[in-house]
């Protein structure tokens, strides 16, 4: 049996890339089983999901606890020590990041692939929605499915135009994966961003649901308090002896109220550098 | 009546401790936020199941989904035995909480008059379970229960009328408000806390993932909502004293406030006439009424 | 046939699909949230002529199900946890009334969102069948049989066919869809008997009830009535094998590699899933234990297990629920049913899998090892919490 663990944020489909492994695996004769982390599921925070394949029928209904793949679908969440968190010795880890395996921080006992996903989903669908621009990565590392069966199951989640529009995604990341070779870092310590985010109530640090990050420009602002009072986690903090906002970034989630509400574009979203 | 305030008469404390659990560019997060601004922290905040909006540095108690209104009257009642009517008891739920499943209690406990407040955080949708219809979805919406289909376009009944239906229990303060109009909305929460009795706030707070529209676009929308008259901000008092907070001199078009959401873009020219023309005959109701001063319920 | 890699929910909707059943009603609460979404969806699309009722609260659900019923609509309905506790008052009523709703249970527990079956066990006294299911395929399987059972003229008692919520309402595994010419031949539409319309009602069932006579009667019709579902699953079972080539045990029980096991290991729900992983592993180290995954909880399989034990040395019984302060429900009736018997295997209580909490391999071989030392005569713990 082959037990696979997928890391991305809500949003960019990990749950429904784990189902099209299943489906794909299913077309090739193999059993499956697609599995989302239990919990609930908010826009932009970090999600776990699994996929087991295996020649008979998979009884267990535990999590996978130690996988012998991880794929990663979201850039920040690549750089994070965590993905191979419990990762068979060995096994192989799949990024979606623009930089080489060689150039890989996270270390360990294992076999790193890159493949820039975001760009190919940019590119093909126009959206960083990067489930399928790492499947063809997937398929060809680890030769466990063929890019026909890929396409099949595409079409059964994705019918039509869209569904082509995701082949050919997968198609490029097909060609375009680098790796996988033995990661070059021993030892690496753990990043701060926690990606297991979630759940009800307060959270600690919510840094890793950003795609994009304000920044105030304070010479621009006229100290209207819109930025202020329109942040729905008071992410935007008030210097009332200065009369100008400043951003405390772990409550911060980059939704862009702040710099929508602004009035005279003192406040520019950025995207986060990965 | 409440009393117009500035933004600079806003509270700079913030009775929420975050970053909470809420998705990016939540209008019921900001709902929370500004609510109890108002409220202070002489409160007992009610609960029941909803979308997780802000935690806030109060007591907090929760009941079944379909107990809101019955909890808050067993709070108050208790309130006053103990001699502490200086508490408030807060019931902050959703529109399932008010329109649907916690309606019945809800109304019975406006028809008592219990010494309470509600404040309903409506997104127009059971969203925390990911989109499904509520007697708040407006009509044609799409939700995960009204997909598009050659049955159906969407929601086919309107929103259910729900400040008016509670204001018909003739109770002491009805009003809607707006997270687009955080000055109006902390006036109300504040005038409600200078009156006893049965007190309701209907706050409309979009939602990006429910409403399918970019999370910066949250206050943009909320606006265009009051702006076009979907979503007139008012006070009811006694089921009959009656004031439009907010009046433009000329209604923006309901496309202003359709169009940025994705979950009206199937909609026809014939639906979005059917929804200008329900918008409009219902603003120039509500201007009579406003200058009479009185509705007849 | 056709098959798709889907989640539980859907699995739960494809059968309503196939039942073609006519009035439907639910509100969404998660665990069992996309059922609705999915039905709603088919309705969208028309894809056979049924009613989908979106109501405000279970109370409703059930009661619009229970209504329909009575006029003579095969119907559906769903929930979870809290949702099925609101639910009670008119599921005594549909219980009472003798009607065939089918309702799925996508368990969650009482403390928190994550499954356990004290939701479905909470609601033993309303007079349902009550069937607990394992994996996806199982879902649409049993949903379809509990058609056949509950509209079957000697039973004629609603079913609840629960499924455990996270763990397989939103885990997406392979099932075979059977074709719709089967599923009709096999499931012929319902025939309401009787209905309530005027021009057929029988004035001596419905309107009946509180009329006089021995109060006590209509608890003892209504509890020989829900123990004729053993024989009728036990045949419908039969009869679904033939056509659709599928069988889970004699649908009381499913017996798992039990051929050479000297002790068996009682589960229900995903876990016994987790348990047949177990006993492969367990069996294959020459450990001689087995699974009985217990399908029918009402009614409960008495005899099954009577024969079961004169060749069995002990049963570990995995209860996945608890009545605080009584004990797991599974065992006590285990015991109960066994206390006939000259001779006794042993039997050991186990917790397990309370508020969601994940049950593991390891675990069910920690149970193996346990109920195969106790039956040797050596000492353990009468009851052990996982």
């Amino acid at each position: 049996m082959i037990e696979i663990r997928l890391h991305g944020r809500g949003g960019q489909g990990a749950v429904t890339a784990s189902r099209i492994i299943a489906t794909a695996a299913y077309e090739e004769g193999k059993y499956s089983q697609a599995i989302p982390m239990y919990g609930t599921e908010r826009r932009g925070a970090p999600l776990t999901a699994f996929v087991r394949i295996d020649d008979v029928r998979v009884r267990e209904r535990e999590l996978v606890h130690n996988p012998e793949i991880s794929i990663v679908l979201d850039p920040l969440i690549a750089k994070q020590q965590a993905v191979v968190d419990s990762l068979k010795p060995g096994g192989l880890v799949l990024l979606n990041t623009a930089y080489p395996p060689e150039e890989v921080k996270i270390g360990g006992d294992f076999k790193v692939a890159t493949v820039d996903a975001t760009t190919i989903a940019l590119e093909t669908l126009g959206r960083p929605i990067t489930n399928t621009a790492i499947l063809g990565a997937f398929a060809k590392i680890t030769g466990l499915l063929k890019v026909e069966s890929l396409e099949k199951a595409i079409k059964k989640f994705f019918p039509g135009r869209l569904g082509d529009m995701n082949i050919a995604a997968v198609k490029r990341s097909y060609d375009e994966v680098k790796g996988p070779i033995q990661a070059v870092v021993k030892d690496a310590p753990p990043e701060k961003v926690d990606i297991h985010v979630g759940g009800y109530g307060v959270l600690k640090d919510v840094s890793s649901w950003r795609v994009y990050t304000p920044e105030i420009d304070v010479e621009k602002c006229i100290g209207c308090k819109n930025c202020w009072i329109f942040c729905p986690e008071t992410a935007i903090q008030w210097d009332e002896e200065k009369n100008k906002p400043w951003i405390r970034y772990d409550a911060c989630k980059g939704c862009g109220v702040c710099a929508n509400e602004c009035p005279v574009n003192a406040i520019e979203m950025v995207r986060v550098e990965v | 009546m409440s009393e117009r305030i500035t933004r600079a008469q806003i509270p700079i404390s913030e009775l929420t401790i975050t970053p909470g659990s809420a998705c990016q560019g939540c209008g019921a997060a900001l709902a929370a936020r500004l609510s109890f601004k108002a409220l202070g922290p002489n409160v007992i905040r009610h609960g029941i199941p909803c979308c997780p909006d802000s935690v806030t540095q109060t007591p907090r108690v929760g009941t079944v989904f379909e107990g809101g209104g019955a909890q808050l009257t067993g709070t108050a009642r208790a309130l006053k035995a103990i001699g502490r009517e200086d508490v408030l008891a807060v019931g902050f739920y959703g529109d399932g909480g008010t329109y649907d499943i916690g309606f019945q209690g809800l109304s019975a406990a406006a028809e008592r008059n219990e010494n309470i407040i509600v404040i309903t955080k409506d997104n127009e949708a059971y969203m925390n379970t990911g989109n499904q219809r509520s007697g708040a979805t407006p009509k044609y919406a799409r939700t995960s229960t009204n997909p598009i289909g050659p049955r159906s376009r969407g929601k086919p009944r309107p929103k259910k009328n729900i400040p008016f239906i509670f204001a018909a229990h003739y109770v002491p303060y009805v009003g809607t408000a707006s997270v687009g109009f955080p000055e109006d909305l902390i006036a109300k929460v504040t005038y409600m806390k200078t009156i006893k009795g049965f007190r309701m706030l209907i706050v409309q707070s979009p939602c990006p993932v429910g409403w399918r529209f970019d999370p910066a676009k949250t206050i943009e929308i909320a606006r265009s909502s009051v702006q076009s008259g979907i979503w007139p901000l008012y006070e009811i008092l006694d089921g009959k004293t009656f004031k439009l907070n907010y009046k433009p001199k000329e209604l923006k078009p309901v496309t202003e406030y359709l169009s940025p959401q994705a979950r009206f873009r199937h909609m026809t020219e014939d639906e979005i006439a059917d929804i200008q023309e329900t918008a409009t005959a219902n603003w120039e109701n509500l201007l009579k009424a406003d200058e009479m001063g009185r509705l007849t319920l | 046939m056709s098959y798709e890699v889907m989640v539980g929910n859907k699995a739960a909707a494809t059968a309503v699909k196939l039942a073609k059943v006519q009035v439907a009603s639910a509100f969404p609460i998660t665990p069992q949230t996309t059922i609705t979404q999915y039905l709603s969806e088919m309705y969208a699309a028309g894809e056979w002529d049924f009613d989908f009722v979106n109501v405000e609260g279970e109370l409703t659900s059930q009661v619009v199900v229970q209504a329909a019923s009575k006029v003579g609509a095969r119907t559906f309905t769903c929930t979870s946890g809290p949702g099925l506790l609101y639910m009670h008052h008119p599921m005594q009523v549909t219980g009472s009334s003798r009607l065939p709703v089918v309702m799925a249970v996508v368990h969650r527990g009482y403390k928190g969102m994550q499954p356990d079956h004290s939701d479905l066990m909470s609601q033993q006294w309303t007079g349902w069948g009550h069937q607990y299911v394992e994996h996806a395929q199982e879902i649409l399987d049993s949903l379809l049989m509990a058609y056949k059972v509950a509209e079957d003229a000697r039973v004629r008692i609603p079913i609840a066919v629960g499924y455990d919520g996270y763990v397989l309402s939103y885990t997406a595994e392979p099932v075979e869809i059977p074709d719709q010419g089967g599923v009709d031949k096999w499931l012929p539409p319902y025939k309401p008997m009787p209905s309530v319309l005027p021009d057929e009602v029988d004035p001596t069932t419905f309107s009946r009830g509180w009329g006089g006579g021995d109060p006590q009667m209509p608890w003892k019709i209504h509890h020989e009535a829900v123990l004729k579902i053993e024989d009728v699953l036990k045949e419908t079972m039969d009869s679904f094998e033939k056509t659709f080539g599928r069988r889970y045990g004699n649908g009381m029980i499913e017996p798992y590699k039990m051929e050479d096991a000297e002790c068996a290991i009682i589960a229900m729900g995903t876990i016994a899933g987790t348990c047949k992983a177990a006993v492969d592993k367990m069996q294959k180290e020459g450990k001689k234990v087995g699974l009985i995954k217990l399908r029918s909880y009402i009614p409960f399989p008495v005899k099954d297990f009577q024969e079961w034990a004169k060749k069995l040395d002990g049963f570990a019984v995995v209860d996945r629920s608890i009545c605080p302060g009584k004990g797991g429900p599974v065992f006590g009736k285990l015991r109960g049913s066994l206390y006939d018997l000259e001779e006794k295997p042993v039997t050991l209580q186990f917790h397990a899998g309370l508020g969601g909490k994940e049950v593991r391999v390891h675990d069910f071989e920690m149970i193996g090892d346990k109920i195969l030392k106790a039956a040797k005569g050596g000492t353990v713990e009468q009851v052990t919490w996982i």
